[in-house]
């Protein structure tokens, strides 16, 4: 009898009960995903819209400056080899952007530490702001890949080694941006580090250009970049032509992704700085 | 007996501040400035850092080194360009923010409330978005000069089109700032407004290349005026006509300054 009053009675009079959550806190990391998800596209107009007209502004200057249409990169008319590295710049840089500016927005508001007492795991954590990252990073892709539609671009000629390029792109940018997130305690960390780090190794990595056009010291540098893999392994997937070699950029990705989910998941372990 | 009274004993006496509050304009000209300069890696090298990646992609991507617009080589004709572009947007940067930021952190009051006229206001701001965009396209040209061999031709136009164009661009964040309410607004005029028009402005390109109907455009793009003019100095050579060009930039700027005022007086989104 007593078990059924207590069944029965109100939520306030009843003992405080442990919480299961089993193996992973699904509807904790689905909320989080959604968080992060809601914040990226309350503001599309930026994270969008205005990637999309920059790629547009490439295309424009670059298709005026040609003078010989003729001339071909890696066989390909210039645009259609342009085309494809502005769709990654755009993926890679909404996937920069993600979680390290979720993370200083959240810093500055002083609401970041609360990362210290929500049922998540390490582990959930990672995997909610990595997935938020890709999502961000698919959708400004397609978009851009959209738009630039009309101006020489085209359908992909291997869509499942552009799929795991994409994925795997926004996936490591994503990672890297967690730990700079975590590492940033102010907008200008951030802005330094993109202009100062992420910037050159972007431009640096084929987007304009074959490697070969590079003189022979950066040639180097540029094979030890992994975004240059990623770039060429996405323009591999569109055009079906390639500077490198895909399966050593899947090989690089690969690598990437495990050791920096490695360094993130130590990150929210320890708690670096956000647990005092 | 009157030296032995203290501050509290005295009646107070009006402040008389004459035509010009100097003291307050310079004031204020000063915290614009330190504002800028205590994040000089954002404000000041990174918009170096990204004039020399666009030099270094555009002359790497189209084979830049040999290729020629007329007798000249594309670099020396893309560097003032450049330079330009990052005065233009440095400068429109520093004002539109610095009136965002204080108008979200709700300090914009100490600023309106102090014995400053809309006028000394907006000199003292534009001080400000003039000094970083000057300094920014110092810094970019000392930079590029390691790496492409530009001579300038003509001190006063440099000088001119400079001062002038970093003044417009002030003025226009500085409207842009008061207008706006949030930082979405001023990405959103970045992104829409002032990127795009001075990459299509003939950066990167002589207006001569373009099809007849953008040519035609581009004479009411305000950045081509100051582009133009600018590389005058550099090159000795240019699409538009020089005079127009400086008469064109100082009626835009007699005008938004006009307006510029108007809005501080009236207090347009700023009192209520």
């Amino acid at each position: 009898m007593s078990e059924e009053r207590k069944i029965n009675c109100p939520i306030w009079q009843k003992h405080p009960q442990t919480r299961n959550y089993g193996l992973i806190n699904v509807l904790g990391l689905f909320t989080f995903y959604i968080r992060e998800i809601r914040r990226s596209f309350k503001i599309w107009g930026i994270t969008l819209v205005a990637p999309a007209i920059r790629a547009l502004l490439f295309v424009t200057v670059f298709s005026l400056i040609i003078e010989d249409s003729a001339k071909l990169v890696l066989g390909l008319p210039f645009l259609n080899f342009l085309i494809p590295g502005l769709i990654v710049v755009a993926i890679l840089e909404r996937a920069f952007e993600s979680a390290a500016f979720s993370m200083v927005y959240d810093k500055s508001e002083g609401i970041f530490d609360d990362l210290a007492i929500v049922p998540l795991s390490p582990f959930e954590l990672v995997v909610a702001y990595a997935g938020s990252s890709i999502t961000a990073g698919i959708s400004v892709g397609a978009v851009v890949w959209l738009v630039l539609l009309p101006f020489g671009g085209q359908i992909p000629a291997l869509p499942f080694t552009l799929a795991y390029f994409v994925i795997s792109g926004s996936l490591i940018l994503g990672l890297f941006s967690q730990i700079v997130g975590l590492f940033a305690p102010k907008w200008d960390y951030l802005i330094s580090i993109q202009v100062f780090v992420f910037l050159p190794f972007v431009f640096f990595s084929g987007v304009f250009f074959t490697i070969d056009q590079l003189p022979q010291v950066i040639q180097y540098f540029t094979w030890a970049n992994p975004i240059f893999y990623i770039v060429d392994g996405v323009r591999y997937g569109i055009t079906g032509v390639t500077d490198g070699e895909p399966l050593i950029g899947v090989f690089v990705t690969l690598i990437c992704i495990f050791v920096l989910s490695a360094i993130c998941h130590r990150l929210f372990r320890i708690g670096y700085r956000y647990r005092f | 007996m009157n030296k032995n009274n203290s501050i509290f004993s005295t009646s107070p006496v009006v402040r008389s501040i004459g035509i010009v509050n100097w003291r307050g304009l310079w004031t204020l000209y000063l915290a614009e400035v330190k504002r800028f300069y205590k994040m000089r890696s954002q404000t000041l090298i990174a918009p170096v850092i990204t004039t020399l990646l666009f030099l270094i992609i555009f002359l790497l991507a189209l084979d830049g080194a040999e290729k020629k617009i007329g007798d000249l080589t594309f670099s020396v004709f893309l560097s003032p360009g450049l330079i330009m572009m990052s005065i233009l947007q440095s400068s429109f940067a520093n004002t539109s923010s610095s009136i965002l930021v204080s108008k979200v952190q709700g300090n914009i009051v100490d600023t309106l409330m102090s014995p400053i006229t809309p006028i000394e206001l907006t000199v003292a701001y534009v001080a400000g978005g003039l000094t970083r965009g000057l300094l920014v396209g110092f810094l970019s040209t000392i930079s590029i000069c390691i790496f492409v061999n530009i001579h300038i031709q003509h001190y006063f136009i440099i000088l001119f089109y400079a001062f002038g164009s970093s003044m417009m661009l002030s003025l226009l964040g500085l409207i842009g700032g008061i207008w706006a309410k949030k930082f979405d607004h001023i990405a959103a005029m970045t992104n829409f407004i002032i990127v795009p028009l001075s990459f299509l402005s003939g950066t990167f390109y002589s207006v001569e290349l373009l099809p007849q109907t953008w040519q035609n455009l581009v004479w009411f793009n305000p950045f081509f005026y100051a582009i133009d003019g600018f590389r005058y100095g550099f090159i000795n050579r240019m699409d538009g006509d020089l005079w127009v060009g400086m008469l064109i930039i100082t009626i835009l700027n007699v005008i938004l300054f006009m307006l510029a005022c108007r809005i501080l007086t009236i207090g347009y989104k700023l009192k209520n």
